[in-house]
C-alpha cells in the first residue's frame, strides 16, 4: 500500500471523488489547453485581429468593472475620513494605519450579511434595480476619458450618450423605491425621479454652451482642445455654464445638499430602506460611483481633462533640456545593462544604509540594510515612475487626471460635512427658477459671442 | 367516506392587531383599533390620495421615542398625530412612595439633557413646605450649575437643529461644546448627566478646585466657540431659508396653549420665570430677557435664534456668579428625616424648555402625599399639530426641532 | 444672512476646513481611558482596608439610603457574624423582582431560609399578633423575640420584616444598634469573631510603631 493511497484513504468520502478528479483535471487541463491552443490558435488570433475594435471593448469594460470597485471604496475611505476630521474626530483608524482598509472591510461585511426581502416586495424588481443603478452608473465610465487614449469607447457623440445613459439610473432609483413595499421607500424613489428628471434639463443645457465652443459633441476632442497653459481650460471661458453643471451634478448624483433621495431625518433611508446585504451594497456603490463620474465629468469638461496646468514641453525647452526620453531608454546601453542591473542595486543599497548604521549602531545590521532596500525601491519607483511620466502621455494624463477627479470628490465630501440639506420645494424652485433661465442664458450669451467673434472675422 | 375537510380557519381571524394575507395592502383604510374620540375617527379616516406614514419610535429624528402618525397627501402632511407615552414610567407615583431625599434622584432622568432643572424644582417646594432658608452660597451654586447646564442644552439643541435639517457636523461641534460643560461638572457632581446634586436646604458639596479650573478654562473662550460654531449655520442660506416662515406661533395661540420658555419669548412675549416670578438669587443678577419675533408671532428660526441669544446671557449670568459668589456654608442644617407640616407648595423654575413646575401636598409623613409635574415640553409638543397643517414632511422635522421637546419629559 | 448671496456657504465651508486642520477632541479608547471624577458614584465598590480586610460593616445604611432600594447587603461582618445572603450580586434583576413583590404585600419565597436553622416561628407569630403587626413597636417586639429564643435568629428576624412590613435593613439597623439584643446563641457568642485574624497583625504593627514614636502612637 502506498502512501498516496493510505492518506487518500483517510480523507472524506466527497474527498475521495474531488481529489482524483482534480488531479486529472490538473494534468489534463494543461495538455488540453495546449492542443486546442495549437489547433485554433492561428484561427482565433486572425478572428480577434479582425475583430480589434470588440476586443477592445471588452478589455476596456472589463478594465472599468474592475477600477470601479476600488474608486468607490477609495471614495467611501475619503467620505468617512475627511468628514470625520472636519467634525473634529478621528475617523476609521483600526483596519490598517489610519483605518486605511476600513471600507474595504465594511464592504466583506456587506457580503456576508443577510440577503433580505420583505414578505410583499415584488421579488423580481426588487432584485434587478439595485443591478439597473450600478449597471448605468459603470456604464457611464465608457466615454470618460481618463488619459490620451485611455477611452473606452471613443464615441463622436460621448456627451450625448452620457446623458442617456446618466438618466437611465433614475429608472432604477424608482424601481428600487417602487418595489420594496415601504412606503419611505416610494417616497424616496419618487423623490429622486423628480430631482433627477428636473436637474438634468440644466445640465445638458449648460454644456451646449461649451459645445458651442467646442464644435464637437466628442468628449476626447473637448479634452484635446483643452491642452497647454491653465486658461486653456473651458472653466475660463464658460465660469456660469461650469457652476450651473457643478450645482446640476451634485443634485445628479443625489449629494448634500441635494441629498433628498436618502434623507435619513425625514424618509429615513429613502429608496434603500429595505435593501440588505450586497443588494443595499450596489445601490451604495453606485451612489459613490456616480460621485467619481459627476467629478471625472467635471474635470473633463471644465477643469482641462488630463492635461497639466502648465505646458511641460514648453518648459523643458526653457530650461534647456531637450527629450528627456533618452537619458531613461535602457536599450541603447546594450551588454552594459546586465552589469548596470548587477551592480547598481546593491551599491546605491549600500550607500543608503550606511548613514542608518552609522546613526544607530546598536540596532542590527540588517535593519539598516532593509531600511536601505526599502529606500532603494521608492527612488527606483520614482525614477520609473518620471521616466515614465515624460515618455508615455497616458501616464501622465491619467495622474492629472485622478488627482483633478479627486479634488473634486473632495469638494463633494466638504460640501456633505457642511451643509443642511434643502427642502423639495425649494429643491424644485431652484432647479426651474434659477438654473434653468441661468443655463439659458448661458447658452445665448455663448452663441452670441460666437456669431460676433465669427462675424467680426475672429476666430 | 369522511366529510369534506373544512378549510383551515386562520386562528387569527378575528384579532384586529394581526394581519392575513388577503389583507395585505388594506390596512390603510383602517385605523388601528375602534376609535375611541371624534378626533380619532377623524384623523383615521383617509381622503382622496392621502395614506399614512409612521415615524417612530424608532425613527431617526423623533427625539426619543416619539411616534409621530403623518397623514400625507404626496409630500404635503395634512394631518398629524403624535403618539406618547413610550418612556411613561410613572414618575409622580414612584415620587410619592420616596422619602423627600429620594425624590431628587427619581425625578433627575425626566429631562435628561437638563436634569438639574428637574431637581431644582421640587427641592425648592420642599423648602417652602419645610420653611428653611438656602444659604447665599448654595443658591449661587445652584445658580452657576444651572446656567452652565442651560447652556449645554441650546447647545446641544443647536446640533439636533441642524441634523434633523440634514447636517452632519454641528451636531459634533455641540458635542465638544457641551462636553466641557459636562466634564466641569461631573468634577463637581460626581456625574456626566443625571448629577443628583441639589440637596432640600443646599447643595450636596462645596465647589472644587477641579470644577473652578474647567470653568475658568471654558469661560475664557466659551462665547467665542459659541459665536465660530453658530456661524457654520446662521449664516447659511439653505439653513435660513429651511428655517424662515415654517412653524409660526403667533401671541395668542402661544398664551392659549400655556407655551413657556424661548417657545414664547421666540413669540413675542417676554415672559421668563427667571423675571415674572423671581427665585434663589435671579432679582440680584444682571440679565436681559430677550425676545424674538414680530407681532404676527415667530417662526422656527425665531426660536432658533433666541436660544442662542439665551447662551449669550447665560454666559453673563456665570460671569457674575463667579465674581460674586459669596463665602458660607452650602448646606443648611437640615433634619436627617424630613417630616414636613401638611400643607402644600407650588415651585417652577425656568427650564432651557421653559417653565418646569412642581406641586406637593404633604400630608405630615416622610413622604408627600401628592406629587405632581408641570413639564413645558408636553405643552409644546401640542402645538405640533397646529404648526403642521400643510406643510411638507421635512418641515415636520424642523418644527418639532425648534419646539426642543424632551421625550423622558413628556412621557414623565 | 449676508449681502452677497452665497457667502454664507463659502464661510461654513471655510469654517469645516479649517477644522479639518485642528486638532481632534476624540478620545482613544480604549487606549486612552477618559477621566473619571473623583466623586463619580456610577460602580458600587466595596472597599478594603491595608489589611485587604473588606470595610465594609454590614450596617444597612447604604440599603435604608437607596432610594430605588437596588442595595442588599450579604456576608460576613467583621464580628465574624453570618448575616443574610440574598443571593449573588450579579442577580441583580431577579432581586428586584423580589423587592418588588416585597412591596407589594405579597409573599416572598425566599430560599434563604434554607440556609438557617429550622426554627419554630410560632413565637413569632405570636409577638407580632400581640402588636398588631406594627413597625413602630420594632424594639419591644425584638425583646420579646429574644426573651422567646435565648438570641436573635435571622430567620425570626426575616419573619418579623416580611410580616410587620418594615424593611429589612430596619429590623437589623435595630437589632445591632443595641448592646442588650444579640443576633448570635450564648454558645457561639464565646467563640473568637473571625475578624480577630488579622488583629494580632495589627497589634504587632501598633506595638512596633509604638516603640518608634516612644510611647505616643497607641494613645
Amino acid at each position: 500500500m502506498t502512501a498516496a493511497t493510505r492518506s487518500l484513504r483517510q480523507v472524506a468520502t466527497v474527498g475521495r471523488i474531488v481529489i482524483p478528479l482534480l488531479v486529472i483535471f490538473l494534468i489534463v487541463a494543461p495538455v488540453a489547453t495546449v492542443l486546442v491552443a495549437q489547433a485554433i490558435g492561428p484561427w482565433l488570433i486572425s478572428v480577434l485581429n479582425s475583430n480589434i475594435g470588440i476586443l477592445r471593448f471588452v478589455v476596456a469594460i472589463t478594465a472599468i468593472l474592475l477600477f470601479s470597485i476600488p474608486a468607490a471604496f477609495i471614495i467611501i475611505y475619503m467620505e468617512l475620513k475627511v468628514i470625520a476630521y472636519m467634525n473634529l474626530r478621528v475617523g476609521p483608524n483600526r483596519v490598517l494605519p489610519a483605518g486605511a482598509a476600513h471600507s474595504v472591510v465594511a464592504g466583506l461585511k456587506v457580503l456576508t450579511k443577510e440577503d433580505f426581502t420583505p414578505n410583499s416586495a415584488d421579488r423580481l424588481v426588487f432584485t434587478w434595480a439595485p443591478v439597473l443603478v450600478f449597471l448605468t452608473a459603470v456604464m457611464t465610465f465608457m466615454v470618460v476619458p481618463f488619459g490620451p487614449g485611455l477611452v473606452g469607447a471613443p464615441l463622436n457623440i460621448g456627451l450625448l450618450y452620457l446623458f442617456a445613459v446618466g438618466g437611465m439610473t433614475v429608472v432604477g432609483l424608482l424601481l428600487a423605491g417602487w418595489s420594496s413595499f415601504n412606503k419611505y421607500s416610494l417616497l424616496g424613489g419618487l423623490r429622486s425621479a423628480a430631482q433627477v428628471v428636473s436637474y438634468e434639463i440644466p445640465l445638458t443645457l449648460s454644456v451646449v454652451g461649451l459645445i458651442l465652443l467646442a464644435g464637437s459633441m466628442s468628449i476626447d476632442s473637448i479634452a484635446r482642445q483643452q491642452s497647454g497653459w491653465v486658461w486653456d481650460w473651458f472653466v475660463f471661458r464658460q465660469p456660469l455654464g461650469a457652476l450651473i453643471f457643478f450645482i446640476a451634478g451634485v443634485a445628479e448624483a443625489n449629494r448634500t445638499p441635494f441629498d433628498l433621495t436618502e434623507a435619513d431625518s425625514e424618509i429615513v433611508a429613502g429608496f434603500a430602506t429595505e435593501y440588505s446585504g450586497m443588494r443595499f451594497g450596489f445601490l451604495f456603490f453606485a451612489e459613490y460611483v456616480n460621485v467619481f463620474i459627476m467629478s471625472a465629468l467635471i474635470v473633463t469638461l471644465f477643469f482641462g481633462a488630463w492635461n497639466a496646468p502648465v505646458d511641460v514641453n514648453w518648459l523643458l525647452h526653457l530650461v534647456g533640456v531637450g527629450p528627456l526620453s533618452i537619458a531613461f531608454d535602457p536599450g541603447q546601453l546594450g551588454g552594459n545593462l546586465v552589469a548596470l542591473a548587477a551592480v547598481v542595486p546593491l551599491v546605491v543599497t549600500l550607500v543608503l544604509a550606511a548613514p542608518f548604521y552609522l546613526l544607530r549602531p546598536e540596532k542590527p545590521v540588517w535593519q539598516s540594510l532593509l531600511i536601505g532596500f526599502l529606500l532603494l525601491n521608492l527612488l527606483l519607483v520614482g525614477v520609473l515612475g518620471l521616466s515614465a511620466y515624460v515618455d508615455w502621455d497616458w501616464v501622465a494624463g491619467l495622474i492629472w487626471f485622478m488627482v483633478k477627479a479627486f479634488a473634486f470628490v473632495f469638494v463633494f465630501v466638504w460640501m456633505r460635512g457642511t451643509f443642511p440639506r434643502v427642502r423639495i420645494d425649494q429643491l424644485m424652485g431652484f432647479a426651474w427658477k434659477w438654473l434653468l433661465p441661468a443655463s439659458l442664458l448661458n447658452l445665448f450669451a455663448t452663441a452670441l459671442a460666437i456669431i460676433l467673434l465669427k462675424s467680426a472675422g475672429i476666430n | 367516506m369522511t366529510a369534506p375537510a373544512q378549510p383551515q380557519q386562520h386562528p387569527s381571524e378575528d384579532d384586529p392587531r394581526i394581519m392575513l394575507d388577503g389583507q395585505v395592502g388594506q390596512y390603510e383604510q383602517v385605523p388601528p383599533y375602534p376609535p375611541r374620540t371624534e378626533r380619532e375617527a377623524e384623523f383615521y379616516t383617509l381622503g382622496d390620495g392621502e395614506m399614512f406614514l409612521n415615524m417612530g419610535p424608532q425613527h431617526p429624528s423623533t427625539h426619543g421615542v416619539l411616534r409621530v402618525v403623518l397623514k400625507i397627501s404626496g409630500e404635503k402632511v395634512v394631518d398629524l398625530d403624535p403618539v406618547l407615552g413610550y418612556l411613561h414610567r410613572g414618575v409622580e407615583k414612584l415620587c410619592e412612595n420616596s422619602d423627600y431625599h429620594h425624590i431628587i434622584s427619581q425625578i433627575d432622568p425626566l429631562e435628561y439633557v437638563s436634569s438639574l432643572f428637574m431637581e431644582w424644582a421640587p427641592v425648592m417646594a420642599f423648602e417652602k413646605l419645610l420653611d428653611v432658608q438656602v444659604p447665599r452660597r448654595a443658591e449661587y451654586i445652584r445658580v452657576l450649575t444651572g446656567e452652565m447646564l442651560r447652556i449645554a442644552s441650546h447647545a446641544l439643541f443647536q446640533g439636533w437643529m441642524a441634523l434633523d435639517l440634514g447636517g452632519l457636523t454641528p451636531i459634533l461641534y455641540s458635542f465638544i461644546e457641551r462636553d466641557e460643560i459636562v466634564e466641569a461638572l461631573a468634577a463637581l457632581t460626581g456625574q456626566r448627566m443625571l448629577f443628583n446634586y441639589f440637596r432640600i436646604g443646599g447643595v450636596n458639596g462645596d465647589l472644587n478646585h477641579e470644577f473652578m479650573s474647567r470653568v475658568g478654562d471654558w469661560m475664557s473662550r466659551a462665547l467665542v466657540q459659541h459665536e465660530a460654531n453658530i456661524g457654520l449655520l446662521n449664516e447659511n442660506e439653505i439653513f435660513v431659508r429651511r428655517m424662515r416662515g415654517i412653524g409660526k406661533v403667533d401671541r395668542d395661540m402661544a398664551l392659549r396653549m400655556g407655551v413657556t420658555g424661548p417657545n414664547i419669548r421666540a413669540a413675542g412675549v417676554p415672559f421668563d420665570v427667571r423675571r415674572a416670578h423671581p427665585y434663589s438669587v435671579y432679582p440680584e443678577l444682571e440679565f436681559n430677557v430677550p425676545v424674538r419675533g414680530t407681532k404676527d408671532g415667530g417662526d422656527s428660526l425665531d426660536r432658533y435664534l433666541l436660544r442662542l441669544d439665551e447662551v449669550r446671557e447665560s454666559i453673563r449670568i456665570i460671569d457674575q456668579c463667579l465674581h460674586e459668589m459669596p463665602d458660607g456654608p452650602v448646606m443648611a442644617r437640615m433634619p436627617r428625616l424630613m417630616r414636613p407640616r401638611p400643607g402644600r407648595a407650588w415651585a417652577a423654575v425656568e427650564s432651557p424648555r421653559g417653565l418646569f413646575g412642581t406641586y406637593v401636598i404633604s400630608d405630615g409623613t416622610d413622604q408627600p402625599f401628592r406629587f405632581r409635574v408641570h413639564d413645558p415640553s408636553f405643552v409644546h409638543l401640542q402645538l405640533v399639530g397646529m404648526l403642521m397643517k400643510d406643510n411638507l414632511i421635512a418641515d415636520t422635522m424642523a418644527v418639532m426641532a425648534s419646539l426642543d421637546p424632551v421625550m423622558g419629559g413628556i412621557d414623565k | 444672512m449676508t449681502t452677497i448671496p452665497g457667502m454664507g456657504l463659502v464661510r461654513g465651508m471655510g469654517l469645516t476646513l479649517s477644522r479639518f486642520f485642528q486638532p481632534k477632541a476624540t478620545i482613544m479608547w480604549p487606549e486612552q481611558q477618559a477621566d473619571v471624577a473623583p466623586k463619580f458614584r456610577g460602580r458600587l465598590q466595596l472597599l478594603y482596608d491595608e489589611y485587604g480586610t473588606l470595610k465594609c460593616e454590614t450596617c444597612f445604611q447604604c440599603a435604608q439610603a437607596c432610594p430605588i432600594e437596588c442595595i442588599d447587603m450579604g456576608g460576613m461582618d467583621t464580628r465574624g457574624r453570618f448575616h443574610v445572603h440574598w443571593g449573588p450580586a450579579e442577580t441583580y434583576g431577579e432581586r428586584r423582582e423580589e423587592s418588588a413583590a416585597r412591596r407589594s404585600g405579597r409573599p416572598v419565597a425566599d430560599a434563604t431560609f434554607d440556609r438557617f436553622d429550622a426554627i419554630d416561628l410560632a413565637a413569632v407569630d405570636e409577638v407580632l399578633d400581640a402588636h398588631d403587626y406594627d413597625p413602630k413597636a420594632l424594639l419591644p417586639m425584638l425583646e420579646q423575640i429574644q426573651a422567646a429564643y435565648g438570641y436573635l435568629p435571622v430567620a425570626a428576624l426575616k419573619q418579623l420584616s416580611r410580616k410587620s412590613g418594615a424593611w429589612y435593613a430596619y429590623v437589623y439597623g435595630s437589632a445591632t444598634s443595641y448592646r442588650h439584643l444579640r443576633l448570635e446563641p450564648p454558645t457561639v457568642a464565646a467563640a473568637a469573631p473571625a475578624g480577630e485574624a488579622h488583629r494580632a497583625a495589627e497589634a504587632g504593627y501598633l506595638a512596633s510603631l509604638d516603640a518608634a514614636l516612644s510611647g505616643k502612637a497607641g494613645a
